[in-house]
């Protein structure tokens, strides 16, 4: 009785094993398509450790598929063991801006993260080649990386601004206006933010955003100056023109 | 550096915690100059890097425990000079000495470990290796004539 009892029990957890088993190879290849078809293989990230597949946002919760194996911590600093002594190392190409522009802003983000480590690997492989005295494997590396880094950031600039222009129509993202300061030049003055109110900032009170009068003469020399400036080269320049023209008549006159 | 610079609002008691979303900052992982305590691991950092942010960078991206951070600033050297007889600067860096936590440990490996390089049988590199031994044999002098030059005698 014991027995037979014992028997059917170990059955039904073997169904129930089953069961489960079959449920999450079914979810596991659900996955594996979900971001193979994402994957491109044509362009290759810079760098072999990328794994940069989002699957659909049905499944934006688990992780994505990793196609590298798995290193933790510290290790992330060196190179695969591998390439480790290698005169040169393969790499792929920098990422463009117009690769990078058909990513999600998530991806991006996540594509930052993996180049950051990448370029932290090769300062430490640097440094480290600096201090044996040896040629660093193919240094070319850290320039493509920090390439990629400069076109992910101009792509979610990009972004930025054109949803700051939807949102508010406000071209830059720190806002400005241009000012005079007190010798009458114009500049683009970029506002910041003060934790005192203008009218009670001593320090803000202190700039001067205006002309006086007493300029006015001065800013009027100063555009002589410029004026009879360019008016001397001018004519220097035609001066020596001619006189080119009187000893080679068949000259050419150059565009300039 | 590849990030134009960040204006961060101005932070008031109460304001939420300011958030990195693309970090720019790089650390470089090197072999302690004298001897560390094996759960140690020296990094140079940039100079606008606290020991907090050391501390978050690595538990937050690298995914390592850690225990307890110490800086300091190495002064770089100005003692080179270049062919002016100016004196050249290096920059300064910060370090972080990381302990890590969890009883874990770190020696820095060899990365560049000897390997023997023999060309492939055949190969364009063994061939020049090859010519040149050859040329190099015929360079040679005459050892009959002990290190007389050619151009003295017949």
């Amino acid at each position: 009785m014991a027995a037979s009892s014992s028997a059917g029990r170990i059955l039904t957890l073997c169904k129930q094993f089953q069961n489960v088993f079959r449920i999450s190879s079914a979810i596991n290849t659900h996955y594996c398509t979900a971001s193979l078809t994402k994957y491109q293989p044509r362009e290759r990230p810079p760098l072999a450790a990328l794994s940069l597949c989002s699957p659909v946002s049905a499944v934006s919760q688990c992780r994505a598929l990793h196609t590298t194996v798995s290193r933790r911590g510290l290790d992330q600093f060196f190179d695969h063991p591998e390439n480790w002594g290698e005169t040169n190392v393969k790499s792929g190409a920098p990422w463009t801006a117009k690769q990078l522009r058909t990513k999600s802003n998530e991806d991006l983000h996540k594509l930052w993260y993996v180049l950051l480590k990448e370029k932290n690997m090769l300062l430490t492989l640097e440094q480290e080649a600096k201090r044996q005295r040896l040629q660093m494997p193919s240094p070319e590396r850290l320039k493509k990386v920090s390439r990629s880094m400069v076109r992910v950031e101009t792509v979610v600039k990009e972004r930025e601004t054109a949803l700051r222009l939807l949102q508010t129509g406000q071209e830059k993202g720190r806002p400005g206006a241009w000012r005079r300061n007190m010798f009458g030049y114009a500049y683009w003055y970029r506002y910041k933010e003060y934790a005192i109110p203008w009218y009670m900032n001593k320090r803000y009170k202190r700039k001067r955003f205006f002309t006086p009068k007493f300029v006015q003469p001065h800013i009027r020399l100063r555009l002589e100056k410029h004026l009879r400036e360019k008016a001397r080269s001018a004519t220097l320049q035609r001066g020596t023109r001619s006189k080119l023209k009187e000893k080679f008549p068949q000259m050419k006159v150059s565009a300039s | 550096m590849p990030v134009s610079r960040l204006l961060y609002p101005l932070y008031q008691l109460g304001n939420p915690q300011l958030r990195i979303f693309r970090p720019n900052w790089f650390l470089t992982l090197v072999r302690p100059g004298t001897e560390q305590p094996p759960d140690t691991v020296q990094f140079r950092i940039p100079m606008e890097m606290t020991k907090c942010d050391i501390k978050n960078y690595l538990e937050n991206i690298y995914n390592v425990p850690v225990g307890a951070v110490r800086t300091r600033i190495q002064m770089g050297s100005n003692k080179k000079r270049n062919h002016r007889n100016q004196k050249i600067k290096q920059p300064d860096y910060k370090v972080a000495y990381v302990q890590l936590a969890q009883g874990q440990t770190f020696n820095f490996p060899d990365i560049f470990p000897e390997k023997d390089k023999t060309p492939e049988e055949g190969s364009m590199e063994d061939m020049e290796q090859k010519f040149m031994e050859d040329e190099r044999q015929r360079q040679k002098l005459d050892p009959r004539r002990g290190g007389v030059t050619e151009w003295f005698g017949l």
